[in-house]
């Protein structure tokens, strides 16, 4: 993927917005089964593991030593990413939200997320490559609340007149894991 | 400590304070007389194959490198800077031929040798840098591919502290024809619990499935659990449960890695391995534990197996409040990469720190932790007597025996952990 996003036309990009921002409200608003609308059938949701890799010293200098992918365990990866997921997951997911006793959100978190930094990296046929920001904030009973920061990676699929999700990878800014889960839908 | 350690857990494991999870005076006892002197789970020989490889690993809060050496041995060092204490090694893992320390550079071999002191030349007096390497885990020890520490020289050997354990996690390590290995980085995670939350969650609680997990488990399919169930204790502190399948079970119900994510949705070829592994699993394992279908593992003090999720986990502590569960995904040594990255899936998602199960777990540590950390209930202990006495010995299975909703697991643990730290209080 080269470091420069695509120029798009100022109605391109304002559809690409609009469509995350949408996203954004319906999970902030617990209208999980509108979100899974916005899904692909064959979406693969990915949340690759961050390890801290040893810097390798014959790489002094380069950009490659201290690149992100490097500290990825992703899917392609023999190492093993957090999530790895199918609609199936997904739907379960959702569908848990909705019993009595998903006792990990009971009462439901409070969550706002801010979506920002919305790049279309390639487009090709009827998919686009974006890249996107976000912070999440996460709040529950107790006190502590969260900040969630990650990147999302998405390969869209045009669908009428807005997107489907059909692959997306999330990057998440952890250094360790002290969040209360990474099952949330980034 | 304003408890007796007798007033903490009575004589027959019933009552349990809950200063056992929450008073930092038991903490500081707990570091002595348990994590001091017991065999502490470092790794899997799967992630070091090559000299120079190392992993990080932690024995209680004191870190600690895990390596190959150049000789091809494994070695175990606390992970501290003889000159002021740094820590040398900030990867997860790796390979490296040494470790430098960031302060003033001295380095140390993969093995943890001083090799060099950049100061040196500048001084006359040179020190002796024999006597300055790493500190070394007194014992070290494997079995089967699984590494082990103690701090305590005097230790038993690591197959007898084992036991019988070794014939329940035969069945599942013997069962594949290479053994099974470790995939990826540990996951690690930060939880505001005691570190004894998830071992014993781990160690038998097999029957809080319906309840807590009701969100996702059917009721049917938790009551089927709980009647091929057994629970067994082989030495107070390890325990295992399990399914024993009806002599003719079909194979697909039987064999390991079917009911996870990964077998369900992997397709063809990784449910022919896994019936493949199943059809020889009597050769491998014999007959009885050929019908073995595990739920979860205890070995004591703080590592668990999760069998049916495929899942190595060990409770690092971080204070009385605070816990750092590392848990690693294992998948069958002789798989295609293709296989081992579907089977990881019967863990990840499921399981670990964006578990669509164990997201309930960590949630009632957390809830456990918050509810014991109370004042004016100290005559309130909480109550471990389900189904107290009704343990029995099995003809075929070692150990102690009973149906899953006896809490004699965690009775045993909470017993041993009493007279663990009873022989170091008051000592130094
Ligand atoms: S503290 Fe390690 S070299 Fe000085
Ligand atoms: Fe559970």
């Amino acid at each position: 993927m080269s470091d420069f996003a695509l120029s798009t036309s100022p109605g391109q990009q304002r559809q690409l917005e609009a469509f995350y921002y949408r996203e954004a409200r319906l999970l902030d608003n617990r209208q999980y089964r509108q979100w899974l609308a916005l899904l692909s059938e064959d979406i693969l949701y990915r949340l690759p593991s961050r390890v801290n890799v040893q810097v390798d010293n014959r790489q002094r200098g380069d950009e490659d030593m201290i690149s992100v992918e490097r500290e990825l365990e992703g899917a392609d990866s023999m190492g093993c990413p957090i999530r790895e997921e199918t609609y199936i997951h997904l739907v379960l997911r959702v569908e848990r939200a909705f019993k009595i006793n998903s006792w990990s959100e009971n009462p439901p978190a409070r969550t706002r997320r801010l979506v920002g930094n919305v790049e279309l990296m390639t487009h090709g046929g009827d998919e686009y490559s974006v890249l996107s920001n976000f912070h999440l904030y996460y709040a529950r009973p107790g006190g502590a609340s969260f900040l969630y920061s990650g990147q999302r990676r998405d390969v869209l699929l045009a669908a009428g007149e807005g997107y489907k999700i059909r692959r997306r990878e999330v990057i998440l800014d952890y250094g360790d894991i002290a969040l209360p889960t990474l099952g949330l839908l980034f | 400590m304003a408890y007796p350690i007798t007033e903490l857990v009575n004589e027959d494991a019933t009552l349990v304070s809950r200063r056992c999870w929450t008073d930092p005076g038991v903490y500081a006892l707990e570091k002595r007389g348990i994590f001091g002197r017991a065999w502490l789970f470092l790794g899997h020989e799967s992630q070091l194959r090559q000299p120079g490889d190392f992993v990080q690993a932690y024995m209680c809060e004191t870190p600690i490198i895990l390596s190959r050496g150049q000789d091809r041995r494994l070695y175990a060092c606390i992970d501290s800077c003889s000159h002021r204490g740094l820590p040398v090694c900030r990867a997860d893992h790796g390979n490296t031929k040494r470790f430098i320390c960031p302060y003033h550079n001295w380095s140390y071999s993969v093995e943890g040798e001083l090799v060099a002191i950049p100061q040196e030349n500048a001084v006359r007096n040179k020190p002796d840098k024999s006597r300055l390497g790493l500190k070394r885990v007194p014992r070290l020890e494997t079995w089967r591919g699984l590494v082990f520490g103690s701090f305590d020289p005097d230790i038993m050997p690591l197959e007898e502290y084992l036991g019988d354990m070794r014939f329940y996690l035969d069945a599942f390590l013997g069962r594949f024809p290479d053994g099974i290995e470790f995939i990826g980085a540990p996951h690690r995670w930060l939880l505001d619990a005691n570190w004894k939350l998830p071992v014993e969650n781990q160690l038998g609680d097999v029957n809080h499935g319906a309840f807590l997990h009701s969100a996702i488990i059917p009721r049917e399919a938790q009551d089927r659990i709980e009647e091929l169930g057994h629970s067994v204790v082989t030495a107070p502190g390890h325990g295992a449960t399990f399914r024993l399948m009806p002599p003719d079970a079909a194979v697909d119900e039987v064999a390991w890695g079917m009911e996870g994510m990964g077998g369900m949705l992997g397709g063809a070829p990784v449910q022919e391995y896994l019936r493949e592994v199943q059809a020889r699993a009597a050769e491998r394992v014999g007959p009885l534990r050929a019908r073995m279908k595990g739920l979860t593992y205890g070995v004591y003090p703080n590592l668990s197996f999760l069998w049916s999720n495929a899942s190595f986990k060990v409770s690092h502590p971080r204070g009385p409040g605070r816990v750092e569960y590392w848990s690693w995904a294992v998948v069958p040594a002789d798989a295609p990469d293709e296989i081992k990255r579907v089977l990881r899936t019967n863990y990840s998602s499921f399981f670990g720190p964006g578990g669509i199960l164990e997201q309930e777990d960590s949630e009632v540590w957390v809830q456990q932790f918050r509810g014991c950390n109370i004042d004016f209930a100290d005559d309130r202990p909480c109550f471990y007597g389900l189904g107290l006495g009704e343990e029995k010995p099995h003809p075929e299975l070692p150990g102690l025996v009973s149906v899953t909703a006896n809490e004699f697991y965690a009775r045993h643990f909470f017993a041993r952990w009493r007279d663990d730290l009873l022989a170091v209080e008051g000592r130094p």
